[in-house]
């Protein structure tokens, strides 16, 4: 027990020296008359992961703010945190086997793979039409519901691509008509206030979707078959079986969960060759970078909106079906995903693709850690909404616009 | 008479009605609707002091209902874990107060069949020691100061924080006390909840009339004192310069700030009153219901919250209160399903669909709410015939 | 007797430098306009005089107090009052809660009513007394602009500065705040006036500072700025009939 006292001091060292750098360091910037924007950040994590040392070194050479001061000392501090933990808990599965952590890490990566691809939406979404939209969590519902009644219920037997495809049509259909109906008097300037118009009008579908597939369905959890076997594969590298495979013997990966991080990082591929290569993709980014440009360019502002909106929504039914077949499903499942996509928007910079992609693997590493290892899992089960709610809260406080600035 | 009366002669009227209701309702469904004014009462004081955060101050918070769980959660800890006793019991953490002991007992969590230190002296106390459980007012009192205690620290906080990330911030805020509140099980009681004592645990006599602990009467009126008072306060602020800044900082935070208007502390005020009202009615509705469980906190309580003040009028204190005692007696009245023809219509979960629409199209197509303009006809009349009169009037007008 | 000064004000936005070494003194009720290209750093300036922005480096000094460390909003107690480029009428308040806002900041013990015949005054000097019950929203842009001065008229500054008073505004309304601005003048205020307008700039200012691109590069008699060579070069020169289409071009924040 005395052992965990090691890792509460190692946390208020941290802490403390991270708060000195987070309230010294502007004003020293201030005082040698420098750019003082980010040397908060700057100074918080170099205070927490060098202590005095670090601190005393920044504040004589006072650098000019680069992304990977922050960077790099924030993955120190995560690394001295896991190594207080691991001595003061030297019997923890975590510090013990290494291929418990093995899996656990690879386990976090999938994850994490596939909760980007839920946060791809949103930031879709929020890079075009400038709103976090409350009910993304819905529509990943919605998606799942429908993957998995045409699997089961409707067309057993389907092939899984009609069903997931009919998850994507559906949940397009769903965006494209709100956002006529309901989005588009915000950016006529019908609305006065569009931005908490926004955060009112997308918690009302959020509210409206949920009861009502919950009036249709019902609130039994349901769940897909898996959509297809592995073929059985055996050789040194890995062996596979008809639902997971298996790399080394000793890190294993269910067949669903990598054919969802699979199709997560396709999705982010064609997202990015649709944006980057396609007209209307272009056209999309022209409107995220200045509307009134784009407008006199001759670009269907409305129209750009509105298939963004949809798009986005789109991809978020995409990865329910494709979840549907991991989680068992329940019409309150969409709460969840939402949150998750919040922390990981405001990770992953409000609005930028890439950060969605990587703020999306922070958090499946943050939940595995956070599962993995910590005593007391019953406990630790009961803390997993909260431990992105504290980096979400924490990041808002630190820097209100996300930590990697707003890029497609 | 001027129109600009009747909605005040109205008011009072209803009060009047609201006061001697529980006197001259006598069918036999008193029990259910008693309970269905307490929660309306309850819910109006949320409503309306979410009101005057969001539609009067601009602050879009969505962790109305952590306060009135902070509220709710400090009343029922203070009433599981305090106790008064005559004599030391030598183990427990306790302070003397003159002859007496307050004695903090120690949490042994839901299921364990530990027992608590007092318990545990139990055994050894001196015969005829009394023990006692202090006024739960006070824990109700502790309840209102720890909501206003978080409301000025999540305040300070949000300063910097505008719409979606003020959003996005208060949700985190609900979401990790919910966490919190589930998983310290050992003191919480996590998803089982804490129960708390009725408001008044050994019944009340008045007027030679005995109401047991049960009756629904006190209840009532304690949540009517409480609603009255809060709209009291509300009203009172509104007409004041707080009314008059916070609605000027909704509407442009810099330009108020320009025209000298102290920004920071007119927000934190704005949230620790508000928070502090959300926390009282917490505390007290937890004594009347007996139990309090995290599921308060779910984002869904706090949206029925939200949809109730905007159906009635976001920006009116008034409209909202009276949205969310209408919208509660019409849930609470579309409950019975019914069929048609072989299909079960289940009006339990159909009349929140209903509900979500409403919502939304109010949202869309009517943004003052559907009571508000009715008490804005009233009050703002003449207004535009004045303007047109004087139009006329004075000829000379600068416009572009 | 008011009193403004400006030292050596630098502002940089993450690696540009908006303001550079900017210095100047107001002494006493002067009529000051303040002129340069779009972009040249003129609103900056306002917002770093008004405290809504923090200078890099420099100090002001508004009667002898220190300002540049202070919020807005004691900034504005303190003698400072300002209109926005973009009007910024509280849109959902009656006009004459518009004017009571400033009124009670400024006095702590004081009530609406306290301010009723002043509002009305103002009002009627502002030719919008007919509006008073209605809500800001309801006002057509020129009387908003209208409006935004009544405030600061409420607030009751030493140093008033005018961010685009003229642009979009009907010959007419622009007498109405010619009027304002030799009123206010002739109570003792300094005044200063950015604007693109040269004609409304050299009729009415007494004095003239030129911004270009982060420097003050001249600050004089009209007269004699308006020969220097380097405005010339810099400003004037370049394009003088270009004003009459600068005034529209004035909603970029
Ligand atoms: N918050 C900000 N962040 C980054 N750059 C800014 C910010 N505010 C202003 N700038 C930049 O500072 C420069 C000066 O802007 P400013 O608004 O002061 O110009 P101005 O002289 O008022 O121009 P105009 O005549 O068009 O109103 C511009 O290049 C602008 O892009
Ligand atoms: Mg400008």
């Amino acid at each position: 027990m005395e052992y965990s006292s090691i890792f509460f001091l190692t946390l208020l060292w941290v802490l403390v020296w991270g708060a000195i750098g987070l309230a010294v360091t502007p004003r020293i910037y201030l005082r040698r008359d420098k750019d003082v924007s980010q040397t908060g950040l700057m100074g918080a994590l170099i205070g927490a992961a060098f202590g005095p040392i670090g601190l005393a070194i920044l504040w004589v050479f006072t650098p000019s703010y680069k992304t990977r001061w922050v960077l790099l000392p924030g993955i120190i501090v995560i690394f001295i945190l896991s190594l207080a933990f691991a001595r003061a808990d030297p019997n923890n599965l975590c510090v013990t086997s290494g291929s418990f952590v093995a899996s656990q890490l690879v386990n976090g990566i999938i994850i994490g793979i596939i909760y980007s691809l839920m946060a791809l939406g949103i930031t879709l979404i929020f890079s075009i039409l400038g709103i976090v939209s409350f009910a993304h969590g819905e529509f990943y519902m919605v998606g799942g519901m429908i993957a998995y009644f045409m699997t089961a219920r409707w067309f057993p037997g389907v092939n899984p691509l009609l069903a997931i495809l009919a998850a994507c049509v559906g949940t397009f259909l769903i965006g494209y008509v709100f956002e006529r109906l309901f989005l588009q008097p915000m950016h006529t300037g019908e609305v006065e206030r569009p931005g908490e118009y926004a955060i009112l009008i997308t918690f009302g579908l959020a509210f409206f979707l949920q009861y009502f597939v919950q009036a249709t369905v019902g609130a039994n959890p349901v769940k897909a078959t898996r959509y297809f076997d592995f073929p059985i594969v055996e050789n040194a590298l890995f062996q596979t079986s008809k639902g997971s495979i298996t790399f080394f013997d000793a890190v294993s990966i269910p067949n669903p969960r990598l054919t969802a991080a699979v199709v997560a990082v396709l999705m982010l591929v064609v997202l990015l060759l649709f944006l980057y290569r396609t007209w209307t993709g272009k056209a999309l980014r022209a409107v995220s970078e200045d509307k009134q440009a784009a407008a006199v360019a001759g670009i269907n502002t409305e129209g750009m909106n509105t298939l963004a909106f949809a798009l986005g929504s789109m991809l978020a039914g995409l990865s329910g079906a494709m979840l549907v077949q991991v989680f068992s499903w329940l019409p309150q499942v969409g709460t969840i995903a939402s949150s998750r996509s919040f922390v990981i928007i405001v990770l992953g910079g409000m609005g930028s693709l890439p950060g969605a992609f990587i703020g999306g693997l922070m958090v499946g590493l943050f939940e595995a850690a956070g599962t993995g290892c910590i005593p007391d899992p019953t406990r630790a089960a009961s803390y997993i909404p909260a431990y992105g709610m504290i980096v979400l809260t924490l990041i808002l406080l630190l820097k209100p616009t996300g930590l990697f600035g707003k890029e497609l | 008479m001027n129109r600009q009366w009747i909605p005040r002669i109205a008011g009072i009227l209803a009060v009047v009605l609201l006061f001697i209701f529980p006197f001259i309702y006598g069918r036999a469904d008193y029990d259910f609707i008693m309970h269905l004014w307490i929660t309306a009462f309850f819910f109006a004081i949320l409503a309306s002091s979410w009101s005057l955060l969001a539609g009067y101050a601009g602050q879009f918070s969505f962790a109305h209902m952590a306060f009135m769980a902070i509220g709710a959660y400090t009343a029922a800890l203070y009433g599981n874990y305090i106790r008064i006793l005559s004599a030391p019991t030598n183990l427990c953490t306790e302070y003397q107060i003159g002859g007496r002991w307050l004695v903090i007992l120690n949490p042994v969590g839901v299921t364990s069949s530990a027992k608590d230190c007092l318990e545990i002296a139990k055994e050894s106390l001196p015969v005829g020691t009394i023990i006692s459980q202090p006024s739960i007012w006070w824990g109700v009192l502790g309840g209102v100061l720890m909501g206003g205690i978080f409301g000025l620290l999540v305040g300070y906080l949000v300063l910097r924080l505008r719409s979606t990330y003020l959003a996005l911030f208060t949700i985190g805020f609900a979401e990790i006390l919910r966490a919190a509140i589930s998983a310290e099980i050992a003191i919480t009681q996590g998803q089982a909840g804490l129960e708390l004592l009725p408001l008044f645990p050994r019944g009340l006599t008045l007027f030679g009339n005995t109401y047991s602990s049960t009756d629904k009467l006190m209840p009532y009126y304690a949540m009517l004192f409480l609603f009255l008072l809060c709209m009291a306060i509300m009203l009172r602020l509104t007409g004041t310069r707080f009314g008059l800044f916070i609605r000027a900082l909704r509407e442009d935070e810099e330009a108020a700030a320009a025209l000298g208007v102290n920004v920071v502390r007119y927000k934190v005020m704005v949230f620790t009153i508000t928070a502090m009202m959300a926390a009282a009615a917490g505390a007290i509705f937890g004594h009347y219901i007996g139990i309090i469980t995290p599921n308060i906190l779910l984002i869904l309580q706090m949206s029925l919250v939200i949809a109730m003040a905007v159906i009635g009028g976001l920006e009116s204190i008034v409209a909202s209160a009276i949205g969310a005692i209408i919208i509660l007696f019409m849930l609470e009245l579309l409950r019975n399903s019914f069929d048609i023809g072989p299909v079960r219509v289940d009006m339990t979960l159909w009349r929140l669909v209903f509900f979500g629409a409403v919502l939304m199209l109010t949202l869309r197509f009517r943004r003052n709410g559907l009571i508000a303009p009715i008490l804005d006809w009233f009050n703002r009349a003449g207004v535009a015939e004045e303007t047109v009169a004087k139009r006329q009037a004075a000829p000379t007008e600068g416009s572009d | 007797m008011t009193e403004l000064r400006v030292n050596n004000i630098t502002k940089n936005f993450g690696g540009l430098q908006v303001l550079h070494n900017v210095s100047f003194e107001v002494n006493g009720p002067e009529l000051i306009g303040l002129i340069g290209p779009n972009g040249a750093g003129k609103t900056t300036l306002t917002n770093i005089l008004d405290g809504a922005l923090n200078p890099t480096s420099g100090t002001v000094y508004l009667n002898g107090r220190r300002i540049d460390a202070m919020p807005p909003y004691e900034v504005a107690k303190a003698g400072l009052g300002r209109t926005f480029q973009v009007t910024r009428a509280f849109r959902r308040m009656t006009v004459l809660e518009n004017l009571y806002v400033p009124a009670l900041a400024l006095h702590p013990a004081a009530r609406q009513r306290d301010f009723e015949g002043k509002a009305m005054d103002v009002l009627e000097f502002l030719t919008i007394d007919h509006l008073r019950n209605e809500y800001g929203r309801a006002l057509s842009g020129g009387q908003q602009k209208l409006l935004e001065l009544g405030r600061l008229l409420m607030l009751d500054p030493d140093i008033i500065i005018l961010d685009e008073p003229f642009a979009g505004v009907h010959p007419k309304l622009m007498e109405i705040i010619y009027k304002y601005i030799y009123k206010v003048n002739e109570d003792g205020k300094a005044v200063i006036i950015i604007s693109h307008d040269m004609d409304t700039i050299f009729t009415l200012s007494k004095r003239l500072l030129v911004l270009n691109y982060g420097d003050l590069i001249a600050d004089g008699d009209p007269e004699i700025v308006k020969n220097d060579p380097t405005v010339i070069e810099a400003y004037l020169g370049v394009d003088e009939d270009d004003d009459s289409y600068d005034d529209e071009e004035d909603d970029d924040e």
